[in-house]
Formats: C-alpha cells, structure tokens, sequence
C-alpha cells in the first residue's frame, strides 16, 4: 500500500467533518458530546496520518512534490484549522479577564495541542525523507517571497485593527476588551502565518502546473 | 510563475549522458528533483553556483549548457 491522492482526500475530508464537529459541536447526539466527538476524531485522525507517513512506502504521488511544497500544504492546512477554529471560539473571549478565562484556557489548549502534532508530522517527514535532499537554492528564493507576503498581511491585519479601534466610536467599542484585544493580535499573527504557507504553496504549485 | 530568459538543454544532455535521469542529476547537484523539473520548463533560472554544478556533472562548460534567449537577443 503507498500514498495515494484518494486517501490523501480522504483525510482532509474526515479533518474537515471533525474540524467542523469541533467548532459547531455545543450538544449532544445519542448522549455523546459532539464537540469532545470532533476532538476525540482529530486526534484519530492525526495519528493515523502520523501511522501512514511513517510506515507507507513512498509512491508516484508523493515523489512529484518536493518536501518544501508537502511542508507549505501541511501549514497551510494546521494554520486553516487553527485560525477557524480561533476565529470561530473568539466570541467566547468576550467579557473574560486574564487568570479567570477558562475558555480562552480550553482554545489555549487545544491549539498547543494542534502544534505539538504539528511539529511531530514535520519530524517523522524529515525522517522519512533523509535521504532526499530536503531543501535547496529554489526554495529558500521561494521561502523569501512567502516571508514578504506574510509580513505584508500581518501589517495590513494590524492597521486594520488600528484603524478599528481608532476610528470607531466608543459605543460601538464595548466588545473590545483588553483580553479581545489580546486575542485579535494573536489572530493577526495566524492570518500573517496563514498567508505565508499560502503564498509558499501557491508557489510551489506554479512552478510544478 | 512567468518563464526566465535563460533557456538550457538539460534533458537533451541527461538523454545523450546515458539517459540520466532527474533524480540522478538533482541528486549530484545537490537540489531537489523538482527544481530540476522547474529549470527544464523554463519556469526557474538558477545561480551561478548552481549552473555551474550541472555543467559540471555533464562535464561541460556553463555556455554549454545555458543560454541566454531574453529580448535583446544578446
């Protein structure tokens, strides 16, 4: 058995119902809580990934891309589910203070979670790929224009934030806490990150059409 | 990506040097299989150190290899 694009789907077709499940989930269906349900499926998910990436032989599929674009797509898939499910939680940021925020304890949580199991799939690929040459000249040219396209969004998220809190009323302010204000910064740096691994991954797609 | 004016005849040359193939070649220069795949499209001009390590794993000068195809016909 290799890696192949179908399975390939398939898991970012379960990660999405799980995602999904997780952020939606606030019930109970047949007396299980569905959100534990999503969390108790990502992390399934994310082991049988671990399994396959270190145990499959390599195929066809997996040779047309390099380790630099199979990197960029891994971010830019850990940085779409931690920024939804971040964007979709900050309401429940709202009138929390610092020392006293379970919620923001519980998100704080589960995104170390989702960075732990990142960084361990980006080891076991390194292990899988060392005897390939994992980097060269093209994608650190590649790496530059993403780092630029990344800073540029964090810039245009920041001023955007700026903007907000400067220019609006101050009725219209009441949902922006210290703690809220915290956590946009916090959203600005994702979508900066976010944008990063796009850029690097458009890229490399463009080279390889 | 929009193409660079310097055009080569690298799969010409792993074609008469024993039908090398990428991987091969990538791997004596030092770069991925892909970057190879970019410079034969067109797609990725490279460094000077790096036109120089192809030349030298065909055993071949630089002018050999690359060449210059922009505008001005230089």
């Amino acid at each position: 058995m290799k890696l192949r694009p179908r399975g390939f789907g398939l898991i970012l077709a379960v990660a999405g119902v799980a995602l999904w499940l997780l952020i939606g989930g606030t019930g109970r269906v047949l007396g299980i809580d569905v959100g534990a349900f999503g969390v108790a499926l990502l992390v399934t998910l994310a082991w049988t990934s671990l399994y396959a990436v270190s145990a499959l032989p390599d195929g066809d599929f997996e040779r047309q891309v390099s380790p630099g674009e199979w990197r960029a797509w891994v971010g830019v898939g850990f940085m779409v589910i931690a920024l939804v499910y971040f964007l979709a939680k900050l309401p429940l940021f709202q009138g929390e203070a610092f020392g006293h925020a379970h919620h923001a304890s519980a998100v704080g949580r589960n995104l170390v979670l989702l960075l732990i199991a990142w960084a361990v799939l980006d080891r076991v690929l390194s292990q899988r790929w060392k005897d390939r040459v994992q980097s060269d000249e093209r994608d650190r040219q590649i790496q530059i224009r993403a780092d630029r396209s990344g800073h540029t969004a964090l810039i245009v998220a920041l001023v955007t934030l700026a903007v907000t809190l400067g220019f609006s009323p101050l009725d219209r302010l009441a949902w922006a806490s210290h703690f809220m204000i915290a956590n946009l910064i916090v959203a600005a740096l994702m979508f900066g990150w976010l944008v990063e691994y796009l850029t690097m991954a458009w890229q490399y797609w463009q080279d390889r059409r | 990506m929009a193409g660079t004016p310097i055009g080569n005849h690298i799969r010409r040359l792993r074609f008469e040097h024993g039908e090398m193939t990428q991987e091969a070649l990538a791997q004596a220069c030092g770069v991925t299989r892909q970057t190879i795949i970019a410079l034969e499209a067109g797609r990725y001009a490279p460094s000077l150190e790096l036109a120089f390590r192809i030349a030298r794993a065909f055993g071949l000068g630089v002018d050999a290899v690359f060449h210059w195809q922009g505008d001005d016909g230089a």
